[in-house]
């Protein structure tokens, strides 16, 4: 039980990403790569994803206005898009999008559209959710490790 | 591009082997000795998965390098880098994986080739595996997955 009110709060924070289904087991590997050496990595992470995924988003949105659809290359899109996603662990993102793909493939330009718009909900809030647990965990500070000893 | 190997820390690294072995950390991350230091090249467009995958295999010892795209892949596995493990992803710049994977078997590479990718069909399943990759695992790499093949190229 954490006595620092702090951590008690970020404890419950990251709790709370996974209870409500943000985030799936691939988020606590990203944690368990962190170290001394990489203090920051899994800010680092989803900061990269978020910036590289970002890209792939206009290229989607830009192919969904263009009629008829070219679902080889929305599906290719998503393809990227949900590998990475799936990478740092954001779990409903990653299932709106095997949702696109599944409307992709069976041609359903609506429900591309439609689980899009969801898709970028999800995204949208997870980035959110995850910056207020990263400055968080900044302010918090980094907790303290035993060292393996020599 | 061909990228840097991610840095480390090398004289903590160098006291882990000099002890005998290197030790994995986490609950989740399975822990293994290496015997050997291996090597492997990590072929992904995407940044946040090969700086993940590269992560992973080096928390494991495991020596890596990074491209994001085909064309660097094959010219370097062309120049004669030889590496224990090559991780390769579906879709790639330049030319798709499955097309990656057909020049490299036919340079003669023999190495351990995974392909790592968002979940796709049965059928582009057994292309991949027809063409010469070892293992098909659905992204992310993990260290379920990952593990059985570094004990056995480890000669575990």
């Amino acid at each position: 039980m954490e006595r620092n009110p702090m951590r008690r709060q970020l404890a419950i924070m990251r709790q709370s990403l996974f209870d409500q289904g943000h985030v799936d087991e691939q988020f606590v590997q990203l944690e368990e790569l962190q170290d001394d050496a990489n203090p920051n990595f899994v800010e680092e992470v989803v900061t990269l994803y978020y910036r590289d995924s970002a890209r792939i988003i206009l290229n989607i949105e830009q192919a969904l206005e263009r009629k008829p659809f070219d679902f080889r290359k929305l599906d290719a899109y998503m393809h990227q898009f949900k590998g990475s996603s799936s990478s740092i662990g954001a779990k409903k993102v990653k299932a709106e999008s095997t949702l696109f793909r599944e409307y992709c493939k069976s041609g359903n330009g609506e429900g591309c559209m439609r689980s899009f718009q969801q898709l970028k909900k999800e995204y949208a809030t997870l980035r959110k959710k995850l910056g207020a647990y990263f400055q968080l965990a900044r302010q918090a500070g980094p907790v303290e490790t035993a060292s393996r000893p020599k | 591009m061909a990228h840097t190997l991610p840095s480390s820390d090398q004289s903590s690294d160098q006291d882990k082997w000099d002890s005998g072995g290197l030790e994995c950390k986490g609950q989740l991350l399975i822990k293994i000795v290496m015997r050997n230091r291996l090597t492997a090249l990590v072929v992904d467009g995407d940044t946040t998965c090969w700086v993940l995958e590269q992560e992973l295999l080096h928390s494991y010892g495991v020596q890596t390098l990074g491209v994001d795209n085909s064309r660097d892949a094959v010219d370097l596995i062309a120049s004669d880098a030889e590496f224990n493990l090559i991780i390769i992803e579906k879709i790639l710049p330049v030319l798709n994986g499955l097309e990656v994977t057909r020049q490299i078997c036919e340079i003669g590479v023999r190495c351990k080739m995974l392909e790592v990718t968002a979940c796709s069909g049965e059928s582009e399943r057994q292309a991949f595996l027809a063409f010469g990759v070892d293992v098909f695992i659905e992204k992310p790499l993990d260290p379920e997955h990952l593990v059985p093949i570094l004990r056995e190229l480890d000669g575990q």
